[in-house]
């Protein structure tokens, strides 16, 4: 069992710093990575011990900077439960709060700097900088290289269904169901974007935008917004309202990421490491869970995730789905009881990211949820995230434990 | 044939050419497909990333790879986001994850030549070819010829 109560011991342990000079001829991650190898070379620890990674920067996405996205996988670190971009003066405190909080043991801070193109004539005069200026971030949308395009589209997961039902040689009616199932609840669900039901058969016949992906695979975009205030089990005491709470969670981290890159097989996505992570910080299982919310930008996102969960092992959803059916509501009831996706999910109630389904975990166990309200749920278990990035595993529950 | 760095940021003027991967679109420019391996331990890096993941040399050279394989990953792009004007420009195409002979899980993105999507079949063994796109020769790959070579992987 990993640790999770909180605990308030932090110490840094070791150092590391790059030359500073005008011009390195390096990346933003190739500095990181010289910073982060001299550093855990003075810790004197493998790099195995490292399972939370505070990168650079605010962008995620940012290719060629040392996000935790690049470093976790240039630095060959096979997996972790915590990692973020940060920068300034803060990136410390959340670094120091990781530790703090158990999310992860033993954390590698990298910042770099370099001299951007805006910054001076002579930067501005350099190719490299002025690609980086160019083509960086927003500027994917004009590049031209199918490896880099690669990264952050959909078309990974299109491909990845693919291979899902060559290996396990299924249909995709194991996406189609989780279609169905997300649009007979968005149908019960007032606030849900689009509530027309549909069958199995709709389902084959909508339109294929990246083979074999469908329109109906697809989340629905909307504009949305979600809230959640968040306080101490002791505070939440003091308040009138119903609250909920955490019993454990986690991130997941794979070395498999800044890309999307492909060295990875079904099983060893982020999803698994999440749902590893949190199932180590608590005596639940999968078996307690009342409420399920796999992320569902694409059909087979919440695949994977009920894969991941221990609903089943890998390549084994589509018999869970069919005994699981409740043909007269057209929805799942995995393993005869956990109902999946109650509020219609991103694919039918609206495109909100893993927020819809914090929102929709909450109200069901605080039984704010009228006719749709799952009779006596005292457990909700959420995983969210891509395949490649920001995947998390939370475990909510009525009362605390 | 020797390429400067101007040349390649020339040739590829909508990609993000960086110290990093500089040297695998010069080779493109050379019809060779290079792929950073490790020279301490002899690991195959991809993305292009100057440090060996598995042994923390910072000894990596570009190096021609076979260019036989086989499909790990197909897709086809029939439909490209509103704001993708690179996609639109290059209209439907089949992207694959070639698993390269070279290493497990070496997986080099790419699309094809010579065989329509519906004849891909995962695990099909492929070599390399080079098309024409954008006015650039570009790594694609076909299915294996039937000789002793295409045995590879």
């Amino acid at each position: 069992m990993a640790r999770n109560p909180l605990r308030g011991q932090v110490a840094v342990v070791g150092v590391g710093s790059t030359p500073y000079l005008r011009d390195t001829r390096k990346t933003y991650l190739g500095l990181g990575l010289e910073a982060a190898v001299a550093a855990i070379k003075d810790a004197g620890i493998d790099k195995s011990e490292i399972d939370g990674i505070c990168g650079s920067g605010r962008d995620v996405f940012s290719v060629g900077d040392a996000t935790y996205l690049a470093v976790q996988g240039a630095l060959g670190i096979e997996k972790t439960t915590w990692v973020l971009n940060s920068w300034l003066g803060s990136c410390f405190v959340y670094a120091a709060q990781a530790v703090a909080t158990g999310l992860c043991d033993t954390l590698l801070l990298v910042q770099a700097y370099r001299r951007g193109a805006e910054m001076s004539q002579s930067a501005a005069a350099d190719p490299f900088r002025q690609r980086a200026a160019a083509l960086a971030g927003p500027g994917i949308w004009r590049n031209t290289d199918l490896a880099q395009r690669w990264y952050h589209n959909g078309e990974p997961y299109a491909a990845w269904m693919a291979r899902y039902m060559h290996d396990y040689g299924v249909s995709k009616d194991v996406f189609g169901r989780i279609a169905v199932n997300n649009r007979s609840h968005a149908a019960r669900n007032p606030n849900a974007a689009v509530r027309t039901p549909i069958t199995l058969e709709d389902y084959h016949a909508s339109r294929e935008i990246w083979a074999p992906m469908q329109m109906l695979d697809m989340d629905v975009p909307v504009d949305a917004g979600e809230a959640l205030i968040l306080t101490t089990a002791e505070r939440a005491r003091d308040l009138p309202g119903r609250a909920v709470y955490v019993d454990a969670m986690a991130l997941g981290g794979t070395r498999i990421g800044e890309f999307y890159e492909n060295g990875l097989g079904w099983g060893q996505f982020s999803p698994w490491r999440a749902m590893a992570g949190l199932w180590e910080r608590t005596d639940l299982t999968v078996d307690d869970a009342d409420l399920f919310y796999p992320y569902d930008g694409y059909s087979i996102n919440a695949v994977a995730f009920t894969e991941a969960a221990g609903f089943c092992g890998p390549g084994e959803a589509t018999d869970l789905f069919q005994s699981s059916w409740d043909k007269e509501q057209n929805i799942l009831r995995l393993n005869g009881r956990t109902l999946v996706a109650s509020s219609g999910g991103n694919l039918s109630q609206g495109r909100t990211g893993g927020s819809g389904y914090y929102a929709e975990a909450v109200r069901q166990l605080r039984g704010d949820c009228g006719d749709r309200q799952a009779a006596g749920a005292r457990t909700a278990l959420v995983g969210a995230g891509s395949f490649y990035h920001d995947p998390a595993a939370v475990l909510l529950t009525a009362e605390p434990r | 044939m020797s390429v400067s760095d101007d040349d390649v940021f020339e040739r590829f003027p909508d990609v993000l050419i960086t110290y990093d991967n500089i040297e695998h679109y010069r080779g493109l420019l050379q019809r060779r497909l290079l792929i950073n391996r490790c020279d301490d331990c002899g690991y195959w890096i991809y993305p292009h990333r100057p440090l060996c993941p598995q042994c923390w040399s910072w000894s990596v050279t570009p190096t021609e790879v076979s260019g036989h394989g086989r499909v790990y990953l197909l897709t086809r792009i029939q439909h490209t986001r509103a704001n993708d004007r690179a996609g639109q420009r290059q209209g439907t195409v089949v992207l694959v994850a070639v698993e390269l002979a070279e290493q497990p899980g070496l997986r080099y993105l790419s699309t094809v030549d010579g065989v329509a999507f519906e004849d891909l079949r995962h695990d099909m063994p492929v070599e390399l070819t080079w098309i024409e796109r954008d006015g650039l020769q570009v790594p694609a790959f076909r299915p294996a010829q039937l000789n002793e070579e295409a045995q590879v992987g």
